[in-house]
């Protein structure tokens, strides 16, 4: 057996490897979409495809470890929030999933045109970053937590960390049930999003 | 090539880095640790190094069971790492197990950070030079004692990764029995941490005591303040201490007394923890699991908005073409162009020179004579 910490740390550096996969290869389909002519064989079709297709892969992977990574942190927390570093590592971990569930639903819902369309190359390049971004302040918490320092630390970002905005349950119910009736609205009563073929 | 062998260089210097993360270079927080964390990573000899510093003990030789006693232990002269952390252990033994003071029958009271831990964290000042005070009750039983510190550290540079350590010689207390009637603290008390801005009552148990008197002080004052203390049972007293606010640090000092003795006991430290925090394990879990769906619900609609979907405004060309057309006039076709005004014909002039054409004096051009076409007579 090993402890649940230990796993949690395996779990955590499966999802932030895979993510950093995703991350660099939606932003470099992002940059070869938006400036074609200035990316070079960037832009060609095969390392497009390339791309796209490990961006995917990266960002399903880490999407089915995350809940694992999240579940093992709270066991290795024994189940107890005692600070604020900890509470906020809860909120950045959500965050991150939503952004990375975002990133892999539009992917799958367009296809792999979706990088033909401008507007939706950027969103999905803006996601991919702010997903990481998510990730890694919530990977670097853990740092924090246990060593006292993270690579945070000598680098000039820092999302606010030390104190937290402790939502009432009630409020975070109602949030949950919004984002539930958001999602069932857009996907049931809004307009038929279609796979867009790649030229 | 060149940035393939780049894209190499780089991957290797990344992985050469890591090296500088070994070992815990955030330090070891405090906590209840034997001698080198159990003979851990920092007891290795290929791992660590003998320190460069010096560590002494100053303790009274001679103690009675069950009465407070301050240790102050002294690290100077250390080599000390970026961060100037210093971890330092107090013990009863160095055997790697069971080294702790209260395996030895020791009640620490107070450690030099406020909390009950034999091993604490410290940054060292500039001067190099840091004294440390731990306030333990002696074993209730008679005999003789060893106390031993320890130090270690990291240094700048650190190309080895060492952990750089020193240990004292063993210090000898002869605990004797305590006199009949002598009053001190309780066995069983220990001080009580207190949050930022608490000014409530502290409690203090002693045993044998029909009186105290406290006195306190802020770090840096030299003169003490008398604090009000009431009895609120036998041998349980409130004392009324001022709240303390940030990094302020207050010390008091309780003398017992029975009328047949009247003991000083060491100077205490008031401990403070932050506000206990108000967030559990559930509210983080709902609170995560909200944002996480408002996150995709948000970016899927923004998705879908930006996406070229069946009847999307801006895909229907209608409204455009309808307006280009309401904008521009078509040409007409060949043959059916509208006829020029009168005054645009009274100003062309015709010539003899150029049968069958007008001469524009404005646009300054020939234009076929509509009534005497060129080449008419052909």
């Amino acid at each position: 057996m090993i402890s649940a910490a230990t796993f949690h740390a395996v779990m955590g550096e499966i999802v932030v490897g895979t993510m950093v996969l995703a991350t660099l290869c939606a932003v470099g389909c992002t940059v070869a979409s938006l400036f074609p002519g200035m990316t070079g064989r960037l832009s060609s079709e095969s390392m497009m495809s390339t791309m796209d297709k490990a961006a995917l892969a990266g960002a399903s992977l880490g999407l089915a470890f995350m809940p694992i990574a999240m579940l093992s942190g709270s066991f290795a927390a024994d189940n107890a929030v005692t600070n604020a570093l900890l509470y906020n590592k809860f909120v950045y971990s959500g965050l991150a999933l939503g952004f990375w569930a975002a990133y892999v639903v539009g992917r799958v819902r367009f296809g792999s045109g979706v990088w033909q369309v401008r507007p939706l190359s950027a969103l999905q390049g803006l996601t991919a970053v702010m997903a990481f971004l998510m990730t890694t302040m919530a990977s670097s918490i853990g740092g924090k937590l246990v060593r006292d320092e993270s690579l945070f630390d000598i680098l000039p970002i820092w999302l606010p960390s030390d104190s937290a905005t402790v939502l009432n349950p009630i409020i975070s119910a109602a949030l949950l049930l919004i984002g539930i009736v958001a999602l069932v609205v857009v996907f049931r009563l809004g307009p038929k999003a279609e796979r867009i073929s790649p030229d | 090539m060149m940035r393939s062998r780049a894209a190499v260089l780089a991957v290797i210097a990344l992985l050469l880095a890591t090296s500088a993360g070994v070992a815990n270079p955030g330090g070891e927080s405090d906590a209840g640790r034997d001698y080198t964390c159990g003979g851990s990573c920092h007891g290795d000899p290929a791992l660590s190094s003998p320190s460069d510093g010096t560590v002494t003990i100053s303790v009274d030789s001679m103690a009675f069971t069950g009465t407070a006693i301050a240790i102050h232990v002294t690290a100077s002269g250390m080599s000390l790492s970026g961060n100037r952390l210093l971890g330092v252990f107090l013990l009863g033994s160095a055997n790697g197990n069971d080294d702790r003071p209260e395996d030895h029958g020791w009640h620490i009271l107070q450690d030099p950070n406020g909390g009950l831990h034999n091993y604490v964290l410290v940054v060292v000042p500039p001067s190099g030079s840091i004294t440390l005070t731990w306030v333990m009750l002696a074993p209730e039983h008679a005999g003789m004692q060893n106390l031993f510190a320890s130090i270690h550290h990291g240094v700048n540079p650190n190309p080895n990764n060492w952990a750089y350590s020193a240990l004292t010689m063993g210090y000898s207390v002869d605990v004797q029995p305590v006199p009949e009637n002598l009053p001190g603290f309780s066995f069983d008390w220990t001080p009580e941490m207190r949050v930022t801005g608490d000014d409530s009552p502290t409690v203090i148990r002693t045993k044998n005591a029909t009186s105290v008197s406290v006195q306190w002080m802020l770090d840096g004052e030299w003169v003490p303040h008398d604090a009000e203390a009431q009895m609120v049972e036998d041998d349980v007293w409130a004392v009324m201490l001022p709240a303390t606010i940030g990094d302020t640090r207050m010390q008091y000092q309780v003398t017992t007394s029975n009328g047949e003795f009247s003991i000083v006991q060491p100077w205490l430290t008031v401990g403070t923890k932050p506000p206990p925090f108000d967030g559990g394990i559930w509210d983080a879990r709902l609170q995560s699991l909200a944002f996480a769906f408002l996150v995709l619900a948000f970016l899927v609609a923004l998705q879908t908005r930006l996406s070229p979907w069946e009847g999307r405004p801006e895909l229907d060309p209608t409204e455009e073409v309808e307006a280009a057309q309401a904008e521009e006039v078509p040409p007409p076709p060949p043959g059916l162009e509208p006829e020029p005004a009168d005054d645009y014909w009274s100003r062309l002039v015709s010539s003899e020179e150029a049968p069958g054409w007008l001469w524009d004096p404005v646009e300054e051009e020939w234009v076929a004579d509509p009534e005497n076409p060129p080449g008419g007579d052909d």
